[in-house]
């Protein structure tokens, strides 16, 4: 198995009862790079997601990660793996301070058998987190309730970088954001390819993806229609990948190479 | 519309009640602010601190047990019946009794969870399964006359203290420790603001809610070895009543009804309002039935706030969003 992608998703199902929402999916994410996941609704591509993040289980199919065959089944064993992943509505605790949601559910203990929280620790390294991101957030003591879609968003970023995630998963990230915190947000996105994740990124937006990404990924009717260098595409030639497909005669989808483009 | 945003002051808001209640009944009442009425009223409420501190785990963790009630009322004929039926040692007595009230908090842990109803239902379901097993156990008959071992839980004294007020304090200041310096009552509060972020978050949340129903009954069980060695008797009816002066308590102490924010002094304010309001107006000669419809309108009030505080918080938040 070669190394040369840090995520190999090879022939992922997943069926929701009836519902086929993932047929024979791959997906291969090359290191440092970003990756648009793009796709008409219902198209597959939050839950393609999920099955990475440990929030579904896939029905079958094999994951790959940094060459070596693993198992997720939850969002803790992603987690380990160095797989974060920042959900649409965000995931954040509205009665919880900044420093509080990064580290929820790993926080940063002390005592024996982690029984005592390390506040200190966590507020220094929140603020640390903070200060790398170049975010505007004032303090790791402010309450999440009270900050915006785009600073909200931030204190999702710090939380997955607190961790030393290898790979960050964001499912929409901008879309409930204006301009001008949208595109402070790619340029953060933009930071953390430099800080060396890499990074799947979900988006309905597709000039975000061509101003960003280094490849889309098109999903439709959970099946995957093909990857594009983006450098070597304009919006049109995705747009219609991602109504028409890939085989526009509505046969069976062929095989396609992961370097193939449109 | 501007909404005011009282939720600094409401952590303490409490606090302020209980002092012009306080001052309200002193006038009232000649009989209300001497030294033996107060005492009176801390002695008489150990137990619904001790059974509030139990239920707030449940409520702080988004969930609710409604059947606290009769739980005391079985694990209370259950420990009194060991010791003047079957003639077992107090410690034995006592140990059956907590052991007891730990596995109905289990039960009710391990039903909310499987089942997937909401905990309304499912502790007011439990909680008429419990009556029903109490009154089949004490064949509806009142045990009295406790040995003096067991009666030293409340009028025993240790450093000149009561032994019960000693353990509610200590019960207190030890949850308050788990809610503010651990990494489970750290979870805990993530798990009312948000189950399904604390799943995300890699939080077992299904083995957290057993746990927190289950340390309900531990805490509940211990607070009916208080009620019915302060009483020196008990039958099935003892301890019903007790779960609505506990969430009333809760509420009124800030613990959001919709779990995720709660600690222990205001709590505890939260309690000594009601038995504030429940001594004085029988000093004031009001009578019990009246307390009833205060009581009533004092929770109605207190969630009305808790409301108004939520989405006071939502509305802002959406304006900056």
């Amino acid at each position: 198995m070669s190394a040369e992608y840090v995520v190999e998703m090879k022939g992922i199902c997943k069926r929701f009862g009836g519902v086929e929402a993932l047929r024979n999916v791959d997906l291969e994410l090359r290191r440092g790079e970003i990756m648009g996941i793009v796709g008409d609704n219902g198209a597959g591509k939050s839950t393609l997601m999920k099955v990475l993040s440990g929030a579904h289980m896939a029905d079958e199919g094999e994951i790959y990660i940094d060459g070596h065959k693993v198992h997720i089944r939850n969002p803790l064993d992603a987690a380990h793996l160095g797989i974060g992943m920042i959900y649409q509505d965000l995931a954040l605790f509205n009665n919880l301070d900044v420093s509080r949601n990064i580290f929820v559910g790993r926080e940063l203990t002390r005592g024996p058998f982690g029984l005592f929280v390390d506040k200190k620790r966590m507020s220094d390294r929140a603020s640390q987190l903070i200060r790398e991101l170049r975010v505007d957030i004032k303090s790791p003591r402010m309450n999440v309730a009270r900050m915006s879609g785009g600073q909200r968003q931030m204190v999702a970023c710090a939380r997955a970088i607190a961790f030393q995630s290898k790979v960050l998963i964001m499912d929409e990230p901008t879309a409930a954001l204006g301009v001008t915190e949208a595109s402070k947000l790619l340029g953060l996105i933009r930071n953390l390819k430099e800080m060396g994740l890499s990074i799947l990124l979900i988006t309905q937006r597709i000039p975000d993806v061509l101003a960003i990404a280094d490849r889309v990924f098109v999903l439709k009717g959970g099946q995957r229609q093909d990857v594009l260098e983006v450098s070597r595409v304009t919006l049109d030639d995705v747009v219609t990948m991602i109504v028409k497909g890939k085989d526009r005669n509505g046969g069976p989808v062929p095989e396609v190479g992961h370097q193939s483009f449109g | 519309m501007s909404r005011i945003d009282l939720s600094g002051l409401q952590k303490y808001a409490v606090l302020f009640i209980l002092l012009a209640l306080m001052a309200l009944f002193s006038l009232a009442s000649p009989y209300f602010l001497t030294a033996r009425n107060l005492i009176n009223i801390v002695t008489q409420n150990t137990y619904f601190i001790i059974v509030a501190v139990g239920l707030s785990f449940v409520m702080i963790g988004g969930g609710i047990d409604l059947s606290v009630g009769y739980q005391m009322s079985l694990v209370g004929v259950v420990t009194a019946m060991a010791m003047m039926v079957h003639h077992l040692p107090a410690w034995l007595a006592i140990l059956i009794g907590i052991v007891l009230g730990t596995i109905l908090g289990l039960i009710n842990g391990l039903i909310v969870t499987s089942i997937r109803i909401f905990p309304l239902i499912a502790t007011l379901a439990t909680s008429a399964v419990f009556q029903g097993i109490s009154y089949l156990v004490s064949k509806a008959n009142t045990f009295r006359g406790y040995p003096e071992e067991f009666l030293f839980l409340t009028k025993g004294k240790v450093l000149g203290i009561p032994f019960d007020i000693l353990l509610a304090l200590l019960i207190a200041i030890l949850v308050s420790i788990v809610y503010t310096e651990t990494t489970f009552g750290y979870r805990l509060m993530a798990l009312g603001g948000n189950e399904e972020a604390a799943r995300l978050s890699g939080i077992n949340t299904k083995r957290m809610k057993v746990s927190i129903y289950t340390i309900c009954g531990f805490f509940t069980a211990i607070a009916t070895m208080v009620m019915i060695s302060k009483a020196n008797t008990t039958n099935s009816s003892f301890g019903p009543g007790t779960e609505f002066i506990a969430l009333t308590a809760a509420i009124v102490g800030g613990i959001s009804f919709m779990g995720g924010e709660g600690n222990v002094l205001a709590l505890a304010g939260g309690v000594f309002v009601l038995a504030v309001i429940g001594n004085g107006m029988q000093l004031a000669g009001w009578g019990t039935y009246a307390q009833y419809i205060v009581r009533g309108a004092i929770l109605l009030g207190a969630v009305a706030f808790d409301e108004y505080q939520r989405s006071a918080k939502l509305t802002k938040q959406k304006r900056k969003g």
